[in-house]
């Protein structure tokens, strides 16, 4: 793909007037590149990693470009930004004016202390770059990430969309339209371009104006303009809805976070154990309290007077919720939902708290100040990178809102280790915390309490258990305070409007680390469940220590001539197949193991097609599991490839993308991969992110993708990068892995080799490689005697008549020769019994087979 | 009776090789005279364009196939 260029905001005159520093001129673009002689005038005195970051920078753009030809959410409106040029900027037009084409920006004004100011805007696009580099940038930052979505995050150079729903994302936190305005005018190069503002303004005017609120169990719509109320009530379908006999509008005075202590942060001990229950305590005091208190000094002195501001509200019954939620979007009032747990006096409290040793993160800490900002509950989502400790903000939530908990994964596998989390976390009664799965179906003791279940258990309309029912009709039956949603990034929309609509929360948090769908159904969520709330930095994480260093490279495995050509003939379905079974890859993927393997990395190889994961695990004498691995056989391969130091690499299907939790693994292989999944890619890194050894100095995790040349696999493998480079993750490309040949005991190092490997491909594909391996196992032995015998007919030269199957004459159980390659899996269960003791069972079962021989013998 | 004729040495990696010969095959080859080793095939001169042009074709399926967009679990 030829990188296209796009022109950063404002860029025209910059080159001239503006260089504020190296940074914001178009550098040495990459050697492709048409324009790159055109721009790289002055460009010597670069030093080399200001040219490291433009190239970063360049990809960066030449990717986004695209992006933003086809999913503009604002229309821009070229003329009315016209109306801003003031007298002396005037329209200069110089030798690399006409470059800019449609993106020239230079009829905005830089301001005069322009270099002080971190960030540019492009008025058609509403996209905002903010230079890193900029003294300012760390309070620009969090403004940004309150008001507009990270598109691209970079080391130098940061992407953020102003989109309707960040907007709407920024008003349900608190802000006003007012002060996005200012703020932003004050962080701008250049003034705010006109359209911007009005965009702005019309968006948020009538976003977070109407809430809907749960007060002592009745629900509320809930005003700071009464003119908005009233026009609400002379609406036909939501003025027929109201309740009445409670009086007409009734005003109350906005709440404060006055008195909401979120437990775990650095000075809730302390309240704790003074046991006051008051005492206003800014979120974030300590670390990042400068960030956030910085961001907000010009907001909270306004803030301050708001506190004594009125609010208007009407009540409306439970059952019109959601037609009146509806009508509210319909006529231009999305509603925003929000929980007063502190106020609801009818459910009752549940006893839980985080454990007085917990401190919770300083970024969990600003995400969960987001979703309690004005001392109630709003329901949101939250993106936290894998292993970042999603579940313990979850947790967090639970235990400042103090009520009945609903949490909802995907996996049984998961349930239990919420509930385990939950214990290890906080001080709450084991009795309290209940599974609801398949296998099991409790209750809790008390009045209130926790329930972790699945969301197809929740969602299953088919027939249920009598037992399922009844459990069924026991959480319709509760309103429950906070509704858990972890990954919510996979359930489809339909399955949450049945959720929703079955359980009744007040308020519901979904958690999730790749907030992206290649379906585009995520803006779904937005109206389910509610705005995104915050959004973590990977790269600052990482620079923490909080989740692991990650080299990325993406390995260029040739093909070879045979392969390729039958690629080139093959259907869908084989070419798949075929990349992934590319010898060179094999090749690649045997020198990386052994590589790591011996730098004492614990490797993880994901492989999506079944049958290449078998045979690689097969050749390579490894251990696998996949969909049809018993649980058993899993829960020991896991166990071994933890603490077994012998087993140091574990072959994977795509069945250990998600919450699979394996803090050991520090290496990760992929060489077969779900198409252009983003989100696949992502979660894969999130394997090996929560890496133990991640504070250990200079430890660095490494995710390799091994890429077979000249396939569909390269163009699915950049698209599939997409959103890791957005992350910040930079993509080395390996083309030629030194002394890979001198690599002992290399597979399919020979012609020969290889082409029987294709062959043996073919064919097994043919005839439906999926039970192929099964079948493998099941005749393996008699396969090997038929071997032996076979030889001595040779040496005997005289006709003899054996017992054999129809696939021996034709020469069908050749395969079983190369049988040397079992499983791994079953060396393991071998030396797991020996080791469990199991030496009777072991002789009974000899004495057995001594037996059979015996009577074989005298037959 | 000899019969000439005309082609030119087409110099390339082996990948693209592999596809020039499907190319051919798929057309009742009627561009390769004659397939020389790995990198190299002799081409009819008159044919030269046309299998370049298909031969673009070709690349650009190859970096930019249809995609089926599912992604639910």
């Amino acid at each position: 793909m030829p990188p296209k260029r796009k022109a950063a905001p404002g860029q025209g005159n910059a080159t001239k007037a503006g260089r504020a520093s190296a940074m914001s001129t178009p550098g040495p673009a990459t050697p492709r590149s048409l324009d790159s002689s055109m721009m790289s005038d002055g460009d010597d005195d670069f030093d080399e990693d200001v040219t490291e970051a433009q190239r970063e920078r360049e990809a960066l753009l030449s990717r986004e470009a695209d992006d933003f030809v086809n999913k503009f959410t604002f229309k821009g409106k070229r003329l009315q930004g016209q109306d801003d040029e003031p007298a002396g900027g005037g329209r200069r037009a110089d030798a690399a004016t006409r470059l800019f084409k449609k993106r020239d920006f230079s009829y905005l004004p830089l301001k005069p202390d322009h270099q002080n100011r971190p960030l540019w805007i492009d008025p058609d696009s509403c996209t905002v770059v903010l230079e890193r580099f900029n003294p300012l940038a760390e309070q620009a930052t969090d403004f940004l990430i309150t008001i507009a979505e990270p598109k691209s995050r970079p080391t130098f150079l940061h992407e953020y969309a102003l989109t309707p729903h960040s907007l709407y994302a920024a008003v349900s936190v608190g802000l006003r339209p007012r002060d996005i305005i200012n703020t932003l005018e004050r962080f701008l190069k250049t003034s705010l371009p006109d359209v911007v503002r009005r965009k702005i303004e019309d968006h948020t005017k009538s976003f977070g104006k109407v809430k809907l609120v749960l007060k002592h169990n009745k629900y509320f719509v809930e005003s700071v303009d009464a003119e908005v109320l009233q026009t609400l009530l002379k609406d036909q379908v939501i003025g027929s809805l109201r309740v009445h006999g409670s009086g007409d509008i009734t005003t109350s005075y906005a709440p404060t976070m006055g008195g909401l202590v979120i437990p775990g942060t650095q000075n809730a001990a302390g309240v704790h154990q003074a046991n006051l229950r008051q005492a206003e305590k800014k979120p974030g005091e300590g670390g990042d309290a400068s960030n956030e208190a910085d961001l907000f000094t010009a907001l909270n002195e306004e803030d301050d007077d708001d506190d004594k501001e009125a609010v208007h509200a009407f009540e409306i019954s439970d059952a019109d919720v959601e037609t009146v939620q509806k009508r509210c979007l319909d006529i231009g009032f999305p509603i925003l939902e929000e929980y007063d747990f502190r106020n609801d006096d009818v459910n009752p409290n549940l006893e839980i708290d985080l454990r007085p040793n917990t401190q919770i993160r300083p970024y969990q800490e600003k995400s969960l100040s987001k979703m309690f900002g004005n001392g109630r509950a709003k329901s949101g989502i939250i993106v936290l990178p894998c292993g970042a400790g999603k579940t313990l903000v979850g947790i967090t939530a639970a235990c400042t809102i103090k009520k009945g908990v609903i949490v909802l994964c995907t996996s049984s596998m998961s349930v239990v280790q919420w509930r385990q989390e939950f214990l290890k976390w906080s001080n709450i009664n084991p009795d309290d915390v209940a599974i609801f799965t398949a296998e099991s179906k409790q209750k809790f003791s008390g009045s209130t309490g926790i329930i972790v279940t699945t969301y197809s258990m929740v969602t299953n309309s088919r027939e249920r258990s009598h037992d399922s029912k009844k459990m069924m009709d026991f959480l319709r039956g509760r309103e429950w305070g906070l509704m858990l949603l972890d990954e919510v990034h996979v359930v489809p929309a339909e399955m949450f409007r049945r959720v929703i609509s079955s359980i009744k929360s007040h308020s519901k948090l979904g958690l999730t680390a790749t907030l992206l769908r290649e379906d585009d159904k995520i803006s779904h969520l937005n109206f389910l469940i509610g705005p995104k709330l915050y959004e973590a930095n990977w790269m600052e994480l990482s620079q923490q220590g909080h989740i692991a260093k990650v080299q990325c490279a993406e390995v260029w495995c040739p093909m070879p001539t045979e392969f390729y050509d039958e690629y080139l003939r093959a259907n869908a379905r084989m070419r798949r197949t075929l990349y992934a079974m590319n010898p060179r890859k094999f090749q690649a993927c045997q020198y990386l193991i052994n590589y790591h393997e011996a730098r004492g990395d614990k490797i993880i190889v994901f492989s999506d097609e079944l049958y290449s994961l078998k045979q690689y695990a097969l050749k390579l004498k490894k251990v696998f599991i996949y969909g049809g691995t018993s649980q058993n056989e899993r829960m020991q391969v896991l166990e071994n490839f933890q603490h077994n130091p012998e087993v140091n690499t574990l072959f994977l299907s795509k069945i250990g993308d998600t919450s699979l939790d394996l803090p050991e693994a520090t290496c990760l292989i992929q060489i077969s991969s779900h198409f252009g999944s983003r989100r696949q890619e992502a979660q894969r890194l999130g394997r090996i992110l929560r890496a133990k050894r991640r504070n250990d100095e200079g430890f660095n995790a490494f995710f390799y993708s091994l890429v077979s040349k000249d396939t569909q696999e390269m163009y699915y493998s950049s698209k599939r990068q997409a959103f890791l480079v957005d992350q910040g993750y930079a993509f080395k490309v390996i083309t030629q892995l030194a002394n890979i040949e001198k690599t002992p005991d290399l597979a399919f190092a020979t012609p020969l080799e290889s082409r029987e490997l294709l062959q043996r491909t073919l064919v097994d594909n043919e005839r439906g490689g999926e039970d192929d391996v099964e079948t493998d196992d099941l005749f393996g032995k008699p396969g090997r005697g038929a071997g032996g015998r076979g030889g001595g007919r040779k040496a005997g030269n005289g006709v003899r008549r054996t017992a054999g199957m129809l696939s021996e004459l034709a020469g069908g159980q050749d395969m079983a020769y190369i049988e040397q390659n079992k499983a791994a899996n079953k060396a393991l269960k071998g030396k797991g019994k020996k080791g469990a003791g199991g030496d009777g069972q072991s002789k009974f079962f000899k004495g057995l087979q001594r037996e059979k021989e015996k009577s074989r013998a005298r037959g | 009776m000899v019969k000439a004729v005309r082609g030119v040495l087409v110099e390339c990696e082996p990948a693209i090789k592999s596809i020039l010969v499907h190319i051919d095959s798929t057309h009742h080859h009627e561009f390769i005279i004659e397939d020389l080793d790995d990198t190299h095939l002799f081409v009819k001169e008159a044919m030269l364009q046309v299998l370049k042009s298909k031969l673009e074709e070709r690349l650009r399926e190859t970096y930019r196939p249809d995609e089926p967009l599912e992604d639910s679990e």
